[in-house]
């Protein structure tokens, strides 16, 4: 298990709500929607987009690209059956942290089992 | 209740509801009949990646025939539907067979808008991949290309055409292209990007002969001009595949009508994706959209209908194009408007215009700006009346004139 690395401010995230961090060579977007924070890949799996650049609407995170929406918390795009890498994310005192080690957390067959489909 | 569903048309439309139907536990038989002798595949990238060798054949494939066998899905491809008997829902193929179902989806899509009277071999349309493989093989450094047409298609021919390193000459019919959809300003942004790329922009004339030369064809417009090309790509619309349903006394008005449901006049028989003129509840009329996103979104909403699982299809309609190094979206159905706010630059060529009739916002059109697109989604959604002050102040989230529900 990869450690945990501090990468950011509560108090950046609660301003701007987003913020896009560099971590052992990984590019991570995170987000800040009630309270809780949210860690993806930064590129978009479509195009490579920035989707720390997107609008994050409720509980998903849309690619400014071509409007693919990301649960925030899983990566999953429901419409193309795709997974965006996450990241586990933690929040002590005043730090996020993450661990910098890409996770997909659900495939299509997983998600079928989930019965979220 | 519905045990067998059979699917008229393979491409998008079909791709998305076979899945959906799986995927949401339908347990029946499905057949998909298509015409094209291909296995289901995407279309956009025809115009886009594909025309520029950037994507493959293989790339675009959406139903695979080991996914069809895993799933119990009978696919039938190159083989037209010639009949249908709308009571006993029985559908007739050009090879003498039939296949019986309790559900029909009509998902016929369109077909390219002919120029009347021309017939060279050099003029093509594009919307097959065997279109697009014709255009594709002639593109290279130096070859010259026509295309007729200002539209998106059409521009999204030129700009892969460019890319490659073709001649481009865009005819476009209006004085300025994309003006019926964005206005005349709007437009002019459009032609100049071509313009600043190389593209020959000529505007306000029509395409009256194509006449084949030694290698090439010379295409003769209205107004006297003569350009000489090796190939003329047409890109004037599409015309929605809708005579077999009418010849079944389905209810027809540009494409099949639906409601919000998908369903057509008659019980048992649906239509989804460019072909299907679909009531929407927030523009209140009916709308016959031809994009993508609306061919996968109405082509899931199709499915579940016909499982009983009934939800108003009231997506707002969005698409997009890349065309250089712009990514251009637009969302909403704004047939005309009042006014129209500029939020950005034009001339950065960073901008969202926001399109509201009597203050009611109804579409919004961005380059290199996705982001507010999915803002701009929601406000229509909500059928919001945001100050225009507010819309075109960059300072201000977007976000925050998004009516709460």
């Amino acid at each position: 298990m990869a450690d945990w690395v501090p990468v950011a401010a509560v108090q950046d995230l609660q301003r701007r709500r987003r913020r896009l961090v560099q971590v052992g060579g990984e590019s991570i977007a995170l987000f800040m929607v009630g309270g809780r924070v949210f860690a993806l890949r930064d590129a978009c799996i479509h195009e490579q987009r920035s989707l720390s650049k997107g609008a994050v609407l409720r509980d998903r995170v849309v690619c400014p690209g071509h409007q693919w929406q990301f649960d925030l918390e899983t990566g999953w795009e429901e419409d193309q059956e795709r997974c965006q890498p996450s990241y586990d994310v933690k929040v002590e005192g005043d730090t996020v942290y993450v661990v910098p080690v890409p996770r997909i957390r659900v495939t299509e067959a997983g998600q079928a089992a989930l019965g979220r489909s | 209740m519905t045990r067998s569903v059979a699917i008229i048309g393979g491409g998008q439309v079909a791709a998305v509801a076979t899945r959906t139907l799986r995927r949401r536990g339908f347990d029946g038989a499905i057949t998909v009949i298509g015409d094209e002798p291909h296995l289901p595949y995407q279309r956009p990238p025809l115009s886009k990646g594909f025309l520029q060798g950037r994507e493959q054949a293989g790339d675009l494939v959406l139903l695979d025939e080991s996914w069809c066998s895993d799933n119990a899905v009978e696919l039938r491809i190159g083989v037209a539907v010639t009949s249908l008997d709308a009571f006993s829902r029985r559908v007739g193929l050009a090879d003498g067979s039939s296949v019986r179902a309790d559900s029909i989806l009509f998902a016929t899509g369109g077909r390219p808008r002919v120029l009347p009277g021309i017939t060279s071999e050099r003029v093509v349309y594009l919307r097959t991949i065997d279109h697009a493989v014709r255009v594709r093989d002639m593109l290279q450094p130096g070859s010259r290309l026509v295309t007729v047409g200002g539209g998106f298609i059409g521009a999204e021919i030129a700009a892969s055409a460019r890319t490659v390193g073709a001649d481009v000459t865009m005819i476009e019919m209006l004085d300025v292209p994309l003006k019926r959809a964005l206005g005349q300003n709007l437009g002019e942004v459009c032609a100049q990007i071509h313009r600043d790329h190389g593209v020959t922009v000529l505007t306000g004339e029509m395409v009256e002969s194509v006449r084949d030369v030694p290698g090439g064809v010379v295409v003769h417009t209205a107004a006297g001009r003569q350009v000489e090309c090796d190939l003329v790509v047409v890109g004037v619309g599409i015309e929605p595949n809708a005579e077999l349903a009418e010849a079944a006394d389905v209810a027809v008005d540009n494409g099949i009508l639906v409601d919000e449901f998908c369903r057509t006049s008659i019980d048992g028989i649906y239509a989804a994706g460019d072909v299907a003129n679909h009531y929407h509840p927030v523009f209140g009329g009916h709308v016959r959209v031809e994009h993508f996103d609306n061919a996968n979104r109405q082509a899931a909403a199709a499915a579940l209908s016909i499982m009983g699982r009934r939800a108003s299809y009231d997506n707002v309609h969005w698409f997009w194009s890349d065309q250089y190094e712009f990514n251009l979206q637009y969302t909403g159905h704004a047939p005309r408007w009042t006014q129209a706010v500029v939020r950005g630059s034009l001339k950065a060529r960073s901008f969202t215009v926001f399109y509201l009739h009597d203050g009611v916002i109804k579409a919004a059109f961005a380059i290199n700006r996705g982001e507010e697109i999915a803002w701009g989604r929601e406000l229509i959604a909500a059928r919001a009346t945001p100050d225009p002050a507010k819309l075109a102040d960059e300072d201000l989230d977007l976000e925050g004139l998004v009516p709460l529900t």
